[in-house]
């Protein structure tokens, strides 16, 4: 059986170019949450421990515990630096998060509407394709999300994003592939008997390869 | 009805406890409805998890899955995590206050039996055909298709469960303000109390929303309004906005009792008061209140504004504040205390730490850089069965032990609780924590197969496993509380603690004290120890 770390299961990305964008920025925001939480979860748990040896019940040495004990100085330092360290965590993931929000000005739109239980797929051209989202490799990709009954959403795993697609609105998200190849979309909100079958193929063409599709008539 | 509150409730008829108006009765009551929920509910969870330990369909189809989910989910948020404590409030608050009973008994009474109702509900959707399976968020417009089964049941069964809710409310907010114990400040009253009550005061103000969201829901789906419906010009978001005002505070509906518990136990098995008594109290409340300006972040994909997600990711944080004074509260608490390990410690101990985790994996979940990647996967369903299952659970595992020398009278099988409590730290470790891993993968929630990628299948064997430790571990706790029956009787006070429960018999007769009023001297507090000993163990 293969065991997998968390840092492993998250980062599995590491080379210069990345296989999708814009997987890095989520990489990044999960690198600086997990240092402050293993951080916080040390400062909290080491303490408890220690405590637990050290002021344990012990019959006619350490019966009764103190009477009163007042530190307000601590009590504002653990109220002020969560403070700082959470709103500090909170400005980085909105300077990500807009990264992660803004589409390329050179990306290519296309429309996905997704219905129970599949996904529909609109290029530029009019051309559609049914479960199977054609992109071109190394070229920003814009979806327009619809739905044409309930509401879905649209996972792609190694570009690290996801939107809702609800019927009467139109959402945005954007990703790009670095390595032709075939990866799954998932649909992301619940959606009724088929939902875990909601899969899309995304198939990473060169761009000479995507050009010829987009050009055969469908 | 004055004759059925003269006898106490290990003598009472069947007829006494149908017309109890007595608030011990009617909190045992809520106990044990809310603990056979709790032990279907889990069954569920069982099956669920059975399901998921191999891609493809093995034990049950996606429409019975679907089902499950739904039902796994509301019943355990609805029956257990918020109904347990309901049993709490019911039993312990009136004497913790130093009361005889309620403020409005025949209230009480009725709040019960409208719980009741709404349980003989929940068990119709057993029946073939009644499934509902609309998840226990029930967004539209899914939940107005008829893939969604019987909306009118879950909307029905909602409406029940909120005026139990309100009728509670209203009750207990009266009895705590006006029926105090003579001397005793809402300053001075036991942390437990506060945490309970913040609890019905958050559930008081959010229901209306929840409640109007369903009936909306209704209205949609057999009469054909739209407020939902984009093709009427309704929107389905607003739904999500409605129901999630009331259903985000109403984690901490189930979590701030458990603080409660937690700082009970902590204060009486370190022999010490609790460090920082105001400020904890400053931190619940604003826990409470800060709560209602957060719900936005359950909605970070679905088309909202892109102001709001900022705005509610800051708001969100923010709450780590409150509660990490309260973390760094408890362990101040043991520094320089005299530590007991008995059961309840334990419980209180491993709860503290299981809400550790599940904060610190809440914090990136408000964090839209880092929600877009999981958001609706199980590293999510891994974070909040760390605080709202197991927290939750430790911590009336470990009140339930704290009380049952009081509630029963006899004492707990000492040895069959320390196991339970190993074996669930352990089962509920391995099962979230991996879940969480799988999660950050990208395996999806509410996913009755997925692609069989050996990662995932090799992290959800674990989780299953895992689940089966934590089930067995809970199947010992409740063995241990049968037994218990039975055992050695306890006398007044077993744990040395100057709070007023243990002033009177255990179990407390129908009068809850010998002489009234109770009252007490001006620098009273429930923490202080001196001079008093453990004698339960």
């Amino acid at each position: 059986m293969q065991m997998i770390s968390v840092a492993e299961a998250a980062s599995a990305v590491a080379p210069a170019i990345p296989l999708a964008y814009p997987a890095p920025y989520w990489d990044q925001m999960f690198s600086i949450w997990l240092s402050v939480a293993v951080g916080i979860y040390l400062v909290v748990a080491v303490p408890i421990f220690y405590f637990l040896y050290r002021y344990r019940y012990r019959p006619a040495t350490n019966e009764q515990g103190a009477v009163e004990e007042s530190g307000h100085g601590i009590e504002v330092l653990w109220t002020v630096i969560p403070l700082i360290i959470v709103i500090y965590l909170a400005v980085q993931s909105v300077a990500f998060y807009t990264e992660q929000r803004t589409p390329p000005a050179n990306s290519l739109p296309v429309k996905a509407e997704g219905m129970m239980w599949s996904w529909q797929f609109e290029y530029p051209n009019g051309k559609r394709s049914l479960a199977e989202l054609y992109v071109p490799v190394g070229k920003p990709v814009k979806l327009l999300l619809t739905s044409k009954d309930v509401i879905h959403a649209f996972h792609i795993p190694e570009a690290k994003v996801m939107e809702d697609a609800v019927p009467g609105r139109v959402t945005e998200m954007w990703f790009q592939f670095n390595e032709t190849g075939e990866y799954r979309g998932y649909c992301r909100e619940y959606c009724g008997t088929a939902h875990a079958y909601m899969l899309a193929t995304i198939k990473v063409l060169t761009a000479e390869e995507f050009d010829e599709w987009l050009s055969q008539s469908g | 009805m004055q004759e059925a509150v003269a006898t106490p409730w290990f003598r009472a008829s069947f007829r006494e406890w149908f017309l109890t108006t007595d608030h011990k009765k009617i909190g045992i009551l809520y106990g044990l409805t809310s603990l056979l929920f709790f032990v279907v509910a889990g069954l569920m969870g069982m099956v669920i998890r059975l399901e998921l330990t191999q891609p493809g369909l093995q034990y049950v189809s996606p429409d019975l899955y679907n089902y499950l989910l739904t039902g796994h989910g509301a019943v355990l948020l609805l029956w257990w995590a918020i109904a347990f404590w309901a049993a709490f409030t019911n039993f312990l608050v009136p004497i913790l206050i130093g009361a005889r009973d309620v403020a409005f008994p025949r209230l009480n009474q009725l709040s019960y039996w409208f719980f009741f109702t709404a349980s003989v509900l929940v068990l119709i959707t057993l029946i073939p055909g009644q499934h509902i399976k609309m998840m226990w968020t029930g967004y539209p417009p899914f939940s107005v298709h008829p893939n969604a089964g019987p909306t009118a049941l879950y909307v029905l069964i909602v409406i029940l469960i909120a005026g139990s809710t309100l009728g509670t409310g209203v009750n207990f907010i009266t009895t705590v303000l006006k029926m105090r114990a003579p001397g005793m400040t809402l300053g001075s009253m036991n942390l437990v109390v506060h945490g309970l009550m913040a609890s019905i005061v958050v559930q008081l103000l959010g229901v209306p929303s929840f409640v109007g969201a369903v009936v909306m829901l209704f209205l949609d789906r057999y009469l054909g309004t739209g407020f939902f419906d984009p093709a009427k010009g309704g929107d389905p978001v607003l739904y999500q906005h409605l129901f999630w005002f009331y259903s985000h505070p109403a984690v901490y509906v189930m979590i701030l009792p458990g603080f409660g518990v937690f700082s009970e136990v902590l204060s009486t098995m370190s022999r010490k008061p609790i460090f920082g008594q105001k400020s904890m109290l400053y931190a619940l409340w604003s826990i409470a209140g800060l709560g209602f300006f957060i719900w936005a972040h359950h909605m970070f994909s679905s088309g909202m504004p892109y102001w709001l997600r900022v705005f509610m990711s800051f708001t969100t944080v923010l709450i780590a504040v409150p509660t990490g004074i309260k973390i760094f509260n408890w362990v101040a608490t043991l520094h320089k205390g005299a530590i007991h390990f008995n059961t309840p410690m334990l419980f209180t101990l491993g709860g503290i730490f299981m809400f550790l985790i599940g904060g610190l994996t809440g914090i990136p979940l408000a964090l839209p850089a880092f929600n877009i990647h999981v958001h609706d996967s199980q590293f999510v369903v891994g974070h909040f069965h760390y605080v709202l299952g197991m927290a939750m659970t430790f911590a009336a595992f470990s009140g339930v032990y704290y009380w049952y020398p009081k509630v029963t009278g006899r004492m707990f099988p000492e040895t069959l609780g320390k196991i339970s409590f190993w074996m669930m730290m352990i089962g509920s470790n391995v099962l979230y924590f991996t879940q969480m891993v799988v999660g950050l993968m990208g395996m999806p929630r509410r996913y009755v197969d997925y692609p069989p990628i050996e990662a995932w299948i090799n992290l959800n064997v674990i989780e299953t496993v895992g689940a089966f430790i934590l089930a067995a571990g809970i199947l010992v706790t409740l063995i241990a509380w049968a037994r218990g029956l039975k055992g050695p009787r306890a006398g007044r006070d077993p744990w040395g603690s100057p709070s007023l429960e243990w002033e009177t018999a255990s179990p407390p007769p129908p009068q809850n004290f010998d002489t009234f009023p109770v009252a007490v001297p001006a620098d009273w507090t429930p923490y202080r120890f001196d001079g008093r000993t453990i004698s339960g163990r």
